[in-house]
């Protein structure tokens, strides 16, 4: 111990070691948290958009609300929602003309918080009989700005109570021939901008209208008798097992289709009953296997700091070749003398790793701070939420990461300082403390 | 000639500068490899992107379009830089399919084959019409009919290879197009009535352009139906954009440059006429047009640069670690060259040149490991897929064939000049340090 204190305060060199193991530490810290927080964000923003799980039949269903009754009835779902979505055409004034994906909600007015909606209000919307009603995404109704990516909240907060002129379709339930141009007719329908969304997720904020069910059925199907829905989404209750709610559900399902839908076995089955996460595990796999890729390609890299270690231990092991002689000489064994190297390989490697968590720490929780300094400073903005998804960049330290980087650095400042361990117990006494 | 045979000695005989060596070579190999592929990736998608505009585009953003483009066409056609022009509607639409029960948003392109082709790649994009694209939008089931060239992705899958299952010939099969008329004041043109246009199109065609974003989402129609379906061919005729080739000797800058400088004599020419129309309209190069697509890639590129310049600084350290131990073991040879003349300056170039050679050769061995490596990278892929299923980017979801291994030279002198200058940066402290060394106090008998 006090050979490792005195070491590191004689050898200043002994700090460029520590550097170069924090900041590899440090940057792999980053990398990984940055990957991690996105894949998280990516799949939680499907959980707040979509619930936990999702169940969606091979075609549109009514008698929903009953389904939703049982489900809500069963001991692992809180709450479930019916939604119905189509495709559209938004024309939002002059000229102006969106491809926009329009989603018929049940509980549009309590659906996005105070903070999602860009009005700031809470309340239910007001409505008339003159026209639908409906929230849009603020990617919808204008862009952000091109060298900051914030939108203007002001500008937006006007397009709110204006009128636009929504434009849709739907082949009738009923009639599916085969000619798919004879029954499937084109639907238009006015409708008021009750409020605006910005959700923080570019692909819901960009494309998506969202209209009560009720209206969106008027709109998809006026001469309907009943409700149809598309898609129940589903959230569990607290603590839930998965797995033992997918089965749970598609019992409910299976018992409803069949009861009320009188739907035909093979249709029920392929009803698919999937969790949220289930539905974006491809992306996720494949965000991660690109995470693993970059994370392997630092960490080749990183193996210089290795190099450095062993360079460093090296030329400490060479010009103490004198205190090795002499510890021998006073009985100190083979292994108490590689100790004395691996044992300030490992602070090497603890120290490193500390700072370069701290490092890790400090830049990924900053990092927005730090994305908006390089815009100013360089006028390169990195992150944008057309690009990335999302309009923040999640700063999430993911700490079981941290923690498998910090104990490899350690294990490779061990590795560096082996071989010098090795030729340090190699040293014989009698020719380093010989007279001459 | 002693610096050189001493650098030479000290990289020889001195075994802990093979580790500097060895640094250097894998910090470069990792460079090359990542950078040659990413400068690939980029490289592609931007030529990808060329050859989907073309040289130059005159257009607007609104999808009220622009008229009077016929008297422009005349103008550039004139123009000895011109090789060719196309007129260009675009617009949102809502396509119905066979199969489905509902519409899908996608962007429609009113083009002529002929005239699109010869400013960009169109014809090259087509699969059952290649060899004649005047035919493009005449199904081969039933030439009578309005055909359309659909995005590939909206219509074919792809494998794990990345290849689409091409059909001998088009299936027969009906799109029904709609989209929203617009005056050119931007109201709906058939307010009152049904408001959209609708007409039916057959499938005639896929085009694979190898952008994703393009191949998702654009549907390619007859250039004066999709004018009537966007309400844009009424008396006074409007289009979205004109695309342009320059002759082959043409700068891209000059050549838009001088079709800027057209545009503006046209709207003087035009005066007040639908002057609010003409004044939305911009002159781009292919890259400004795509710039938002190119930039991101780009960013991309630039952070991965700035992440691997992070790293490096250990390759400098390790340089600057070894130097300070052959220093301190070769003061002696340092104080004898002083002891003879040799200045500091010389000492310092001494050092720089054994650094120098340290960071050629290790750029050296780095960059033919990088080079063999790439050679092979997409046999070591396909290998990898077939025993352990991975693939560097699943192809079912990228619009990415091969990896890129074409090594840039720019790229590689770029990496090699930096090895060399992280050699020389790390090693110049140490040399610093020579330089300074006394002759009386390295000589001395006790050093001896």
């Amino acid at each position: 111990m006090f050979l490792w204190v005195r070491y590191l305060r004689k050898k200043k060199i002994v700090f460029l070691s520590i550097a170069a193991v924090a900041l590899s530490a440090a940057l792999l810290i980053v990398v990984s948290s940055l990957f991690s927080g996105f894949i998280n964000v990516f799949e939680q923003s499907a959980v707040e958009a979509m619930g936990d799980i999702v169940l969606e039949p091979p075609g549109k269903f009514s008698k929903y609300e009953e389904l939703i009754r049982r489900l809500e009835q069963s001991s692992v779902v809180e709450q479930a929602t019916a939604t119905l979505s189509a495709q559209g055409l938004l024309h939002l004034g002059k000229g102006n003309v969106r491809g926009v994906e329009i989603w018929g909600v049940s509980n549009l007015d309590t659906r996005f918080s105070r903070l999602e909606r860009v009005s700031g209000d809470e309340h239910p919307v007001s409505r008339n009989e003159q026209s639908a009603c409906g929230f849009v995404g603020i990617g919808v109704v204008a862009e952000p700005d091109e060298e900051t990516d914030e939108y203007d909240f002001e500008t937006v907060k006007k397009m709110i109570g204006q009128q636009a002129v929504l434009t849709t379709g739907a082949a009738p339930e009923d009639k599916q021939e085969k000619d798919p141009t004879s029954d499937f007719k084109r639907r238009t329908v006015r409708v008021a901008i009750a409020d605006v969304v910005f959700t923080g997720v570019y692909h819901l904020d960009k494309k998506i209208v969202y209209l009560s069910i009720e209206e969106l059925q008027k709109v998809l199907y006026p001469g309907g008798n009943e409700g149809v829905a598309g898609q129940i989404q589903i959230k569990l209750r607290a603590g839930t097992e998965t797995d033992a709610a997918l089965a749970q559900i598609r019992g409910v399902w299976e018992t409803f289709a069949a009861e009320h839908l009188r739907w035909e076995p093979y249709l029920i089955r392929t009803t698919a009953i999937v969790t949220t996460k289930q539905m974006q595990s491809r992306y996720v796999a494949e965000f991660r296997k690109q995470m693993g890729v970059l994370l392997l390609i630092f960490g080749v890299v990183s193996l210089s700091a290795v190099l450095l270690i062993f360079c460093i231990f090296y030329m400490i092991v060479e010009t103490r070749q004198k205190d090795i002689a002499i510890i021998k000489s006073c009985g100190a064994t083979n292994g108490s003398v590689a100790l004395i190297f691996i044992g300030f390989g490992v602070c090497v490697g603890l120290v490193g790793s500390a700072a370069g968590m701290i490092l890790g720490d400090i830049v990924t929780r900053n990092i927005n701070t730090i994305e908006g300094w390089i815009r100013i400073i360089f006028g390169l903005k990195l992150w944008k939420s057309s690009v990335y998804m999302f309009s923040k960049i999640p700063n999430e330290v993911n700490w079981d990461g941290a923690l498998i980087i910090a104990l490899s650095a350690i294990i490779a400042a061990v590795v560096g300082a082996l071989i010098p361990a090795i030729i340090a117990v190699r040293t014989r006494p009698v020719n380093v403390l010989r007279y001459e | 000639m002693y610096k050189i045979i001493l650098s030479v000695r000290y990289l020889l005989k001195r075994r802990i500068s093979y580790l500097a060596f060895l640094a250097v070579a894998l910090c470069v190999f990792i460079v090359v490899v990542v950078m040659t592929v990413i400068t690939g990736l980029v490289r592609d998608f931007k030529v990808k992107n060329h050859k989907w505009v073309g040289d130059c585009v005159v257009g607007t953003e609104s999808l009220v379009g622009f008229p009077y483009y016929e008297d422009f066409i005349t103008k550039l056609e004139e123009s000895d830089i011109i090789d060719s022009v196309s007129a260009v509607v675009k617009s949102y639409a809502l396509v119905k399919n066979r199969g489905l029960q509902e519409s899908l948003g996608v962007e429609i392109m009113g083009i002529d084959p002929v005239k699109h082709s010869k400013v960009t790649g169109f014809g090259k994009t087509l699969y059952h019409r290649r060899g004649d694209v005047s035919e493009a939008f005449k199904p081969a089931y039933d030439p009578n009919l309005v055909g359309c060239v659909v995005g590939i992705d909206k219509w074919l899958m792809r494998d794990t290879n990345g290849r689409y299952s091409y059909e001998v010939s088009p299936s027969e099969a009906a799109l029904l197009v709609s989209c929203f008329p617009l005056t050119s004041k931007g109201a709906l043109a058939k307010a009152g009535t049904g408001l959209v246009n609708t007409k039916t199109f057959y499938y005639s065609d896929t085009s694979h352009s190898g952008l994703a974003a393009v191949d998702s989402s654009f549907i390619y129609l007859p250039f004066e139906e999709a004018q009537l379906l966007c309400g844009m061919a009424g008396p006074v005729k409007r289009i979205s954009a004109i695309h342009i080739k320059f002759k082959p000797d043409v700068k891209l800058e000059k050549g838009c440059g001088k079709v800027s400088t057209l545009w503006k004599r046209f709207i003087e020419e035009k005066g007040e006429e639908q002057a609010e129309l003409l004044d939305t309209v911009t002159v781009q190069s292919w890259k400004e047009y795509r710039r938002a697509f190119i930039a991101a890639m780009e960013k991309e590129q630039t952070l991965l640069t700035i992440m691997f310049a992070f790293v490096g600084v250990t390759t400098v350290f390790i340089v600057f670690v070894v130097f300070y131990m052959i220093v301190s073991h070769k003061s002696k040879d340092v104080g004898i060259l002083k002891s003879i003349g040799v200045s500091r300056l010389d000492i310092i170039e001494l050092f720089s040149c054994f650094a120098f050679l340290i960071g050629l050769l290790g750029s050296a061995a780095g960059v033919l490991a990088g080079r063999l490596f790439l050679l092979k990278i997409n046999k070591i892929e396909d290998l990898l897929f077939e025993h352990f299923e991975f693939q560097l980017w699943d192809r079912t979801m990228y619009a990415i064939s091969d990896i890129p291994n074409a090594v840039d030279s720019k790229v590689l002198v770029v990496i090699i000049v930096t090895a060399i200058a992280a050699c020389l940066a790390g090693a110049f402290l140490p040399s610093w340090q020579a330089a300074k060394l006394e002759v009386v106090e390295t000589l001395q008998v006790s050093q001896l």
